[in-house]
């Protein structure tokens, strides 16, 4: 017997299942009755009958069974009741038979249905059961419905038997975003027409109905395959679709099977606005972090510009003034307050414009290899020019070229620098070792250092050093910016107490890929016209 | 007019004063304009022996004024620009700039780098035919020896391009991509990711002959973050 897959539960398909299970169940019953009186001379055969109408109501349900009853009946009477082959009857007993024979078979045939049925929901309940939880558990257990959709999918291709299932979001069809398919990188059929589960409001039956497709995309075969729509909603809204393939030689999903693709649709969608929600509420903290963020630079900054502007303005103004006479050195005092003050400005607005291109994804790194003397080297020594304090550096020749871009390493460890020389002690001490995989640069003090508690965030945007009433002091800004860029070029960067006192920073960079020693460069050549042009250039 | 003479191109009127103010009482005789079409015509009266050229003016680009007067001679040209503007920076060396200085600059670290150029261009040449110095460093071009401070140094044949590329053009920075144009060749010009680990090779073996033979390197060949290299004038 087969579906046809028009329309599932059609009057008309249920009629021929009506006949055919009937006529086959009393044609069966007939013959293997013949057989038994014939061979063994059996005076009764009525209960034959009553096994085929046994045998049909397990499988076909209740009409076929009555109508296996009834036919049972008819052929009882025409086989085995005098006069044989005909449907007349003469003798009344045989009357009272054959009208008990159809009571019982009547009832026995509803009763086996009736049960049989019961088993089939039963069983049906539990697999509907069992792949609701599976699909549930997957969405509990996954943060996105990216990555819950292929776990249910499969789940729901093997629950429902169908050859492919995908999920696409997309309030329309025609602008839908697959993103899950059980079948990735295969191209999505596009049908002619599918067939889109009806799923009314309240407690209406659910239906498959065939619909056609409109569309201008040029049609591939689908391989005698028929589409399934199941429509994702959540509160009237339409957020996607649960698509699914079948061959059009099986049948239509059965009741279970829609069930579940149905429940599965729901689930996805309630998932599909839950992360909605966490999305819209994840950049309603952002904005509000970024706006602490602002304030809190903004405080800072306006404080660090004042502080020398002040400066400046004194030392000018005063020497402006004719009504006092200056020495010489006095002139000489104002104006190297206003070339240091101006400096510490040019710093500040500096880290300012380097936090500002952090901030807004501006920042990209030119990786290139580096020597750390190279680029670290010149920033000590102009520092060791503008202070009393002792800087100790230790580079050794020996340490790998660091992957880094070059500017954005020379601003890490002047913002170091410079912190080590406002807030540390009277020794500063920059290092560099190799590592297994990183080359690990730092610079610490003896100074009176950062509270443990406050040295896991001292990169932090939102981080301010000290008490609140100090504010962050230029400090929070340079090292913001020391862990900003030290992150772009794929680098970690810690604070930690420094073994000498106070603060230890330390910044991890990746040793740079060398260039291959079997370069012709590496073989030394008396003739310079031997020197290919860049092999070893290009081969990275 | 006593000293060599100069031409000041920045919009910036306050900038542009005070800096013309000091470079006259420097000693220079100085020419001042404030948008490209300003330093084109002054340019065309009067040959200046420099040119301090701010990149963003508001008329034309910077960058066309330095082809404008590549064009007619190998004058001097200075860039003046902000940080941040590495990009423009390296447009300017490669349209032929010699030098530049990122705003702000202190006025000492100008003066040297006006002094550099100009010795360059006007100085006497101190080397002997067919040879190079930068210091202690001398190469010898007809034998393609290498010495550093007396002491003989072995160099791979593209060290010695190199070296040979840096010592012709002292006192002025140069990209990597003009280094690897000239070593390299035009096909390698965006293949700068490996350029500095070869000038790191090279300085190494220098230093370590000079340090042997008691001078030292320091200062002559130095790396501009993000730029290139700026070769001393020594």
């Amino acid at each position: 017997m087969k579906v046809l897959w028009v329309r599932a539960g059609s009057p008309r398909a249920a009629r021929w299942l009506v006949i055919a299970a009937a006529s086959g169940g009393a044609v069966a019953a007939a013959s293997v009755a013949i057989a038994i009186v014939g061979l063994f001379g059996a005076t009764h055969a009525a209960p034959v009958y009553l096994l085929a109408v046994v045998a049909v109501g397990m499988r076909w349900g209740t009409v076929p069974a009555v109508g296996t009853s009834v036919a049972a009946f008819l052929a009882y009477d025409f086989f085995f009741v005098q006069p044989l082959y005909t449907f007349t009857i003469n003798n009344p007993d045989e009357w009272l038979n054959l009208l008990l024979l159809l009571a019982v078979a009547l009832v026995i045939g509803r009763l086996v249905a009736s049960q049989a049925m019961h088993a089939a929901q039963v069983a049906e309940r539990a697999r509907e059961a069992q792949a609701l939880y599976g699909i549930s558990r997957a969405l509990a257990e996954t943060h996105t419905v990216e990555e819950a959709a292929p776990i249910v999918l499969h789940r729901l291709a093997a629950d429902t038997a169908m050859d492919r299932i995908w999920f696409a979001v997309g309030p329309a069809p025609i602008d839908e975003q697959t993103i899950a398919d059980t079948n990735p990188g295969v191209p999505l059929p596009v049908p002619a027409w599918q067939v889109v589960l009806q799923r009314p409001p309240g407690e209406a039956e659910v239906r498959w109905i065939r619909s056609h497709v409109a569309t201008t995309a040029v049609r591939r075969r689908t391989d005698r395959a028929v589409v399934y729509r199941v429509r994702v909603e959540a509160s009237g809204e339409a957020l996607g679709s649960v698509w699914a393939l079948r061959s059009r030689d099986e049948r239509q999903p059965d009741r279970a099977e829609t069930r579940i693709l149905s429940a599965a649709a729901d689930q996805l969608g309630q998932a599909v606005v839950r992360d909605r929600v966490e999305f819209e509420k994840t950049n309603a903290e952002i904005a509000r972090r970024s706006d602490a963020v602002k304030t809190s630079l903004l405080d800072s900054a306006s404080h660090d510009l004042r502080t020398p502007l002040a400066t400046i303005r004194a030392a000018a103004g005063s020497m402006l003034d004719d009504s006092i006479a200056w020495t010489d050195a006095d002139r000489r005092e104002a104006f190297e307050a206003i070339d240091s003050e101006a400096e510490r400005m040019g710093r500040l607005v500096r880290n300012l414009l380097d936090l500002s291109r952090i901030e807004g994804g501006a920042l990209k790194p030119e990786l290139e290899p580096c020597d750390l003397d190279d680029i670290v080297g010149p920033v000590v020594k102009r520092a060791r020019g503008t202070t009393a304090k002792h800087i100790d550096m230790d580079l050794p020749d020996t340490l790998p070229p660091v992957l880094a871009d070059q500017v954005f390493l020379g601003q890490v460890a002047a913002n170091l620098l410079e912190n080590a020389i406002r807030h540390g002690g009277e020794d500063i001490r920059v290092r560099a070792v190799p590592l297994q995989d990183w080359v690990e640069l730092t610079v610490e003090d003896n100074g009176r250092g950062v509270p443990d508690a406050a040295l896991p965030r001292l990169f932090d945007k939102y981080f301010q050093a000290g008490p609140p009433s100090e504010k962050r002091r230029g400090m929070g800004i340079g090292m913001t910016v020391v862990g900003g860029l030290t992150r772009a070029m794929g680098g970690e960067v810690q604070a930690s107490r420094s073994s000498i006192g106070g603060l230890r920073v330390t910044v991890r960079l990746r040793p740079a890929p060398m260039p291959d020693p079997t370069d012709g460069d590496a073989a030394l050549s008396e003739n310079a016209a031997d020197a290919q042009p860049g092999t070893t250039v290009r081969s990275r | 007019m006593s000293g060599p003479s100069l031409l000041i191109v920045e919009d910036e009127d306050t900038a542009r004063r005070s800096l013309a103010d000091y470079l006259q009482r420097q000693g220079y005789g100085v020419d001042q304009a404030s948008s490209a079409a300003d330093a084109m015509r002054l340019w065309d009266a009067h040959r200046a022996d420099l040119v301090l050229l701010d990149l963003g003016l508001p008329d034309r680009d910077g960058i066309e004024v330095i082809h404008r007067i590549r064009r007619e001679a190998t004058t001097p040209i200075i860039i003046l620009s902000a940080r941040g503007d590495e990009r423009d920076k390296i447009d300017g060396l490669e349209a032929g700039a010699d030098d530049y200085l990122t705003k702000p600059y202190a006025t000492d670290e100008l003066n040297a780098r006006i002094r550099a150029v100009l010795r360059r261009v006007g100085g006497p040449d101190s080397d002997s035919p067919g040879c190079l110095r930068l210091g202690p460093i001398e190469l010898d071009i007809v034998r393609r020896e290498v010495r550093v401070a007396g002491e003989s140094v072995h160099l791979t044949p593209r060290e010695y391009e190199l070296l040979k590329v840096m010592l012709s053009h002292r006192g002025r920075v140069l990209t990597k991509a003009r280094l690897l144009r000239a070593v390299w060749g035009v096909a390698y010009a965006d293949e700068s990711a490996y350029i500095h680990v070869y000038v790191n090779r090279l300085r190494r073996k220098l230093t370590a002959a000079a340090a042997a033979g008691g001078a030292t390197l320091d200062g002559l060949i130095e790396t501009e973050p993000g730029i290139g290299y700026r070769i001393a004038d020594a």
